[in-house]
């Protein structure tokens, strides 16, 4: 008692010149939560607390704001002055007409309790929202939590349209509104769809015409397949995995002076995620592996999977701050894989999902307990060749020097030696960057992984009391998410626990795993998921479109054994994939989002399938798989696809920022779809979409062509992969035929422009002129048939899947 | 009228022609981005009315704020590396009076400021030798004294500066942006100047984060050597603007024929828009950077310098309608070497921004466009200990001085109050969260219902604080 009237007298003063600040001591914690808590809950809450059958007097004593707010007596407490305070008045029966509680007064130890508190200046961390919470129900009520049920398929009006179990839901949901689906797509647009769709490039034209021509029944589940086995599909869906993942090639804020902002093996991660979905990674083990790779027993075998462990540590650094870094991690486990926002609640209990406080702890032990070795394991093969010797002499001289370096510092600090020190750490910088570059550029360094390892001795963490690193409450017991375990919810004893922790969440009982990437997969097939966001499936999200379909695909998903290729193919061959994009304007005045389905929905390339495409319509775009990456502002020339550009999370290139690419400092399952003008002006002025129109006009393919129809169909069938129609053809020959304007060009290229041919034979000009083409000649203005090819280009349907 | 401004005017109205019939207007407006430069076609005033109150997803079009605005933009002059406030804004005579010696209560020794302060205007207040032109304008200027934020690290505090949060946020900009639209539908509406390099914290500070990426800070580097390498691919290395016109022509009507048969989309209807933007800021964007068009007069009264042109340009944008204009003006970072150091970097913006605030006025844009001087946070009245014999300050997130003008904001006035020695703030002390929340107020927007959903949340600039700073309000 004298310890805790000593305190208030020390911190009385400050706390009485501000009652309302919620600024608590771990001591007046802990005294509050032992002393006074237990006593209001007990004898006052059942009359004066938000879930009181009746409040009595208009007083709310189960939140700091209601009893400041006070009742209709007016003040109840005044903050360190008991004597002037009416609950203590009430609660020491001194007046007959204000006693409480109503029917038995309190034990004298209590009532001294509350006198205490009351003179310390009441405080109190019960916030009113959370006083409002009433978890139970939510836990009860909301859909995602609850378990996923095996639903029957729905009766439907037209069975004859459904090809698969999930056209009966959709048709079932668009009977009920009185809607019918679209007739379906023609076959050029339909393989257009599946191939950027599955490998994010366009079909070929033979592929295309193999389509076409194939009448037999499976002429459509034969592309899927073959899409579906592509090398490529890796490269497009680990992509949508890399947006959520929150992958960059850089640490964004590295550790001050101790670290290069580079991450030299983030690639190895990249490529994890690229193979994982080419070899069609079970998701359960996707999800074991990502959180606990060096706990497995198969990473033994295959070492090459530790750089699953990227997922955890390819995220900003924070200039070193380790909360952040933490805070980070448990971001992408539980938005990732659970659509849950468990972050919310690392200040205080999530406002709006039965996420308290004290689960953000649980996780935080769980990752505070793992760490980022100083030299990342080699999971590749060591070469035995001269190359690799060099790059090892030249590795260990650099990590020498940084020994040397780092020895040094102690005695500098002694001696306060300040420019001895900034020269320690400039030479650290640019050591740790030297070895970066080394390991990053060198072809003979071998691939290492991005792990984490568990600390010797599991801790548990204590609670951040306000999410305040100085400022500690008590330690929380390492385990699962409240929210998502059973009546036993066990402590995790594994060493840092991660191994559970995946084991818990890559499980059949757990209700969100599978939903989530049942609708993250569904999101990429029609632009939009059951659940518009896919990483928050909490009580703020707009409940699923189609609730019955999401659990029949995510049951069905876990019962064949998390096969991700199986869903793609049971989504791609049913009906309501394959719809065609047609309006109807009726229906959209019913159903504008299109949310039912009864049409494809329109949807822009992202950058990556867009660049791509370009590199492949001209016939130049690099298909090999995996590898370093490239960094493509100072390789603008490079064929590579744009999964492998150079990902600098602190500086992303300004056109992956006008293409609304996922920005690597969040977890980004949707990336925005915004037009501006920037996008336009890289169609309009780019050297790469100038010179691919120059590239198209100079192929033998269209130089050869019969007669200027001949070369329209060309440009359209490499473009667009369909031939013209009679209005494009006429447009399009009007145009070639115009003289284009050049009064800023010299008189001998005006020329040369002006021949060029309309149905005259290759062969006929001089100069060397191609038709159509002005060749290499880099600054010279574009043909009329080149500009034409850029404006096929520039068009909506280059960049548009429809 | 030379050849391409020809061809830009007719072709513009052929095409909105071509395109636009009421209903379909009205359809488009109804999905909201579609109407964005049509409206900016015909001028604003036509179509601005029609299209309020229309909850637009991702649209630049000029919006009404909610109450009556007194500024109708912002051009926050950044003053990175926290200027130290006991030697600018804020005189401390007890600091020269303790000089040397320990101040009771503190730890470290006083470090009286080596520049003289002086009475200035009408209002008298004392302004540091080292603003001599700002001092002169100090009736036009509100010194709010009386600044303080969380963390005194350059990062993180440049970054709270910039969108109220340590976390992924949209900057202030993206926000205003947001809530207002732009006037000027040629040329981006946030844009960020930065003398080359990246400031602490790069892209987050004009970043709209989880806001779509239209309302994204434009980031230009004004010391690249050609206007062409202000914006990526502003120019065509080979087609002449005329020819460009009839090219963009024939996109428009294939894009008409592809879409006769699929749904009115409108993505594919913004295109057309983010085309033609497009078209036209390939002039009139590289012509606001374009410095050679200002008479020599107005370039000597700006001073020929980096900070010189970035302000002349900021004026040039703000003079074409646009929202928001972010000027980098640091290097304010100073430990030690203050007395030698401090007086060159406030040299480098004195003459700028004053000539900026003289500029504006004789434009009539001054009452109009709010303007933000400052740091992210400040300094300590003690000798930094790592100063050795020539000391400077260490950082002070206590305290700092941030200067507001124009843009309805009370001139010759002193808001806020620090301690006898400038170690904190103690009277009406303005967090970051109240500097935004006035900044909103300013432009007529209750920073509390400014908000945006975000993962199932609604998400506002000044998070769960912010007072506005009523008195500073004319």
């Amino acid at each position: 008692m004298n310890k805790i009237l000593l305190l208030s007298i020390l911190i009385g003063a400050s706390i009485l010149e501000r009652a309302p600040a919620a600024d608590l001591t771990r001591d007046q914690l802990d005294f509050f939560e032992n002393k006074i808590r237990p006593v209001l809950a007990d004898n006052c809450y059942k009359c004066h607390s938000t879930l009181a059958e009746k409040v009595k007097g208009d007083l709310l004593l189960d939140s700091r704001e209601g009893w400041l707010k006070g009742g209709e007596s007016g003040q109840v407490i005044v903050p360190g002055d008991p004597e002037a305070s009416l609950l203590i008045k009430a609660v020491r029966y001194t007046d007959p007409d204000l006693q409480m509680p109503k029917d038995k007064k309190l034990p004298d130890d209590e009532i001294a309790d509350l006198v205490a508190w009351v003179k310390m200046g009441a405080p109190d961390p019960r916030s009113a929202i959370a006083a409002q919470k009433q978890w139970a129900d939510d836990k009860t009520n909301h859909w995602a939590w609850q378990p996923v049920k095996r639903v029957p398929i729905p009766e439907v009006s037209n069975p004859d349209w459904c090809q698969t179990p999930v056209d009966n839901f959709i048709l079932a949901k668009l009977d009920e509104n009185g809607l019918k689906p679209n007739p379906p797509a023609d076959k050029r647009t339909l393989i257009r769809r599946a191939t950027f769709d599955l490998i994010g490039l366009p079909p070929t034209q033979q592929e295309v015409e193999d389509f076409v021509n194939d009448d037999s029944p499976g002429a459509f589940a034969k592309v899927v397949d073959r899409l579906l086995a592509s090398p490529h599909y890796g490269e497009r869906w680990g992509r949508h995995w890399l947006d959520v993942a929150r992958y960059s090639d850089t640490k964004g804020q590295p550790r001050r002076n101790t670290e290069d902002n580079a991450n030299p093996f983030a690639w190895t991660y990249r490529d994890y995620v690229i193979r994982s979905f080419n070899e069609n990674k079970p998701y359960n083990i996707f999800i074991l592996e990502q959180i606990a790779a060096d706990r497995l027993t198969t990473s033994a075998r295959n070492p090459t999977n530790l750089a699953a462990l990227g997922f955890l540590t390819v995220g900003d650094h924070f200039m070193g701050m380790q909360n952040d870094i933490l805070n980070d991690r448990i971001d992408v486990v539980t938005k990732g894989f659970l659509g849950l926002t468990v972050t919310c609640a690392r200040c205080h209990d999530h406002k709006f999902d039965p996420i308290p406080q004290k689960d953000y702890y649980s996780l935080r032990g769980i990752f505070d307990s793992s760490v980022e070795p100083k030299v990342e394991p080699v999971i590749g093969k060591i070469p035995n060749t001269p190359e690799y010797f060099a790059y090892y002499r030249q590795r260990e001289k650099l990590a020498q020097d940084e020994e040397t370096i780092e020895a040094s510092l102690p005695q500098l600090r002694k001696t306060n030696n300040v420019a001895g020190i900034k020269l320690a750490q400039k030479g650290l910088r640019e050591t740790e960057h030297a070895i970066s570059e080394l390991e990053l550029t060198n072809p003979a360094a071998p691939m290492r992984a991005m792990v984490l390892e568990d600390v010797v001795h599991g801790h548990d963490s204590p609670l951040f009391i306000r999410g305040e690193a100085g400022n500690l409450g008590e330690k929380v017991p390492r385990r699962f998410l409240q929210l998502l375990s059973g009546p036993v919810r066990p402590v995790f004893t594994n060493g840092s626990g991660r191994v559970e922790l995946a084991l818990a969440i890559a499980n059949r009982k757990n209700p969100l795993t599978a939903r989530v990437m049942i609708n993250r997969i569904w999101q990429h097939h029609f632009g939009e998921g059951f659940v518009p966001t896919p990483d928050d499936f909490g009580m703020m999200s707009e409940p699923p479109s189609h609730p019955q379909l999401l659990d029949y695909l995510a049951m069905n998903f876990m019962t064949n054994g998390w096969n991700i290729k199986k869903i793609h193919r049971l989504i791609m061959l049913s009906s309501v994939y394959q719809e065609s994009s047609l309006n109807n304007p009726r229906y959209e005045q019913t159903d504008p989002g299109n949310r039912l389905l009864w049409r494809a929905n329109i949807r822009r390339l992202e950058f990556e399938p867009l660049r791509d495409s370009l590199l492949a319509i001209g016939g130049t775009l690099d298909t090999n798989l995996y590898g370093r990456p490239v960094d493509l502002r100072q390789k603008p020339d490079s064929t590579r696809r744009t999964i492998y550009d150079y990902v600098d999370r602190a500086n992303i290139s300004d056109v992956l920022i006008n293409f609304d690419f996922a920005t690597p400092d969040m977890v980004t399952g949707i990336r925005h779809v915004t037009t501006v003008p920037q996008q336009a002006l890289f169609l309009m002025n780019s050297p790469l979409v100038i010179n691919l129109a120059r590239r198209l006009v100079a192929m033998p393919d269209f130089v050869d062509s019969a007669d200027d129809a001949a070369r329209l169909n060309f440009l359209y069938e490499r473009i667009y992969q369909r031939p013209p129609d009679a209005e494009e053809t006429a447009l399009g020959l009007e145009f070639v035929n115009q003289t284009p304007l050049r009064e800023e060009v010299p008189a001998a290229n005006k020329v040369a422009a002006n021949q060029l041919p309309s149905g005259n034979k290759p062969g006929q000009h001089g100069n060397g002129n191609r038709p159509g083409g002005n060749g290499n000649k880099k600054r010279a203005p574009l043909t009329s048939w080149e500009e034409y090819a850029q404006a096929l280009l520039q068009a909506n349907e280059t960049s548009f899947v429809n | 009228m030379n050849q391409d401004d020809k061809y830009k005017e007719e072709h513009s109205i052929r095409l909105a022609d071509r395109f636009l019939t009421r209903r379909q207007f009205l359809h488009r407006a109804g999905m909201g981005f579609g109407a964005l430069s049509l409206a900016a076609m015909f001028g604003n005033e036509l179509f601005a009315p029609a299209a309020q109150g229309m909850e637009a997803e991702a649209s630049l079009l000029p919006k009404t704020p909610p109450f009556p605005a007194k500024a109708k933009r912002v051009v926050h002059i950044f003053a990175q590396g926290a200027p130290s406030h006991v030697d600018t804004w804020d005189p401390k005579p007890s600091l020269t009076k303790y000089d040397g010696q320990q101040i009771p209560g503190m730890d470290g020794v006083a470090m009286g400021s080596p520049f003289k302060f002086s009475p200035k205007g009408k209002s008298g207040i004392e302004v540091s030798e080292v603003f001599p032109q700002l001092g002169e304008m100090v009736d036009d200027l509100c010194v709010v004294r009386s600044m303080y934020t969380d963390i005194p690290a350059h990062e993180v505090a440049t970054i709270m500066m910039n969108t109220g949060s340590r976390l992924v946020r949209p900057s202030v900009g993206s926000w205003v942006l947001y809530g207002l639209g732009s006037e000027n539908q040629n040329m981006p509406g946030f844009i960020s100047l930065r003398p080359g390099g990246a400031p602490p914290g790069g892209t987050a500070n004009w970043q709209s984060a989880f806001l779509p990426g239209v309302y994204q800070g434009v980031s230009i580097n004004t010391k690249v050597p050609t206007l062409n390498q202000l914006i990526e691919n502003i120019r065509n290395p080979v087609t002449p603007l005329a020819e460009q016109r009839r090219q963009l022509d024939l996109v428009h009507k294939l894009n008409e024929l592809h879409s006769q048969n699929l749904q009115k989309d409108a993505q594919l209807e913004s295109r057309l828009e983010a085309f033609e933007m497009a078209f036209r800021m390939q002039t009139e964007a590289t012509d606001a950077f374009d410095l050679s068009k200002e008479p020599p007069t107005i370039r000597d009264m700006y001073g020929r310098n980096t900070q010189g042109n970035q302000m002349l340009i900021a004026r040039r944008l703000v003079e074409r309608g646009v929202r928001f204009v972010q000027v980098w003006a640091g290097g304010w970072d100073h430990h030690q070497d203050l007395q030698e150091r401090l007086p060159e970097r406030a040299k480098d913006i004195d003459q700028p921004l004053a000539a900026f605030i003289k500029d504006l006025k004789q434009r009539n844009l001054f009452d109009e466009t709010l303007i933000v001087w400052g740091g992210e946070f400040g300094r300590k009245p003690t000798r930094d200990r790592n100063g050795g014999d020539n000391p400077g300050r260490d950082h002070n997130s206590k305290a700092f001085t941030t200067v507001l003008a124009g843009g309805g904001v009370r001139g010759g006035m002193i808001y806020g109050k620090t301690d006898e020695f400038g170690a904190a703030a103690i009277e009406d002390k303005v967090h970051v969260h109240d500097l935004h929340a006035t900044i909103l107020a300013l432009l007529g927007f209750d920073h509390k219902q400014l908000t945006y959903r975000y993962n199932g949340r609604d998400f506002r600039l000044t998070e769960t604080a912010g007072e506005i700073m009523k008195p500073v309000i004319a």
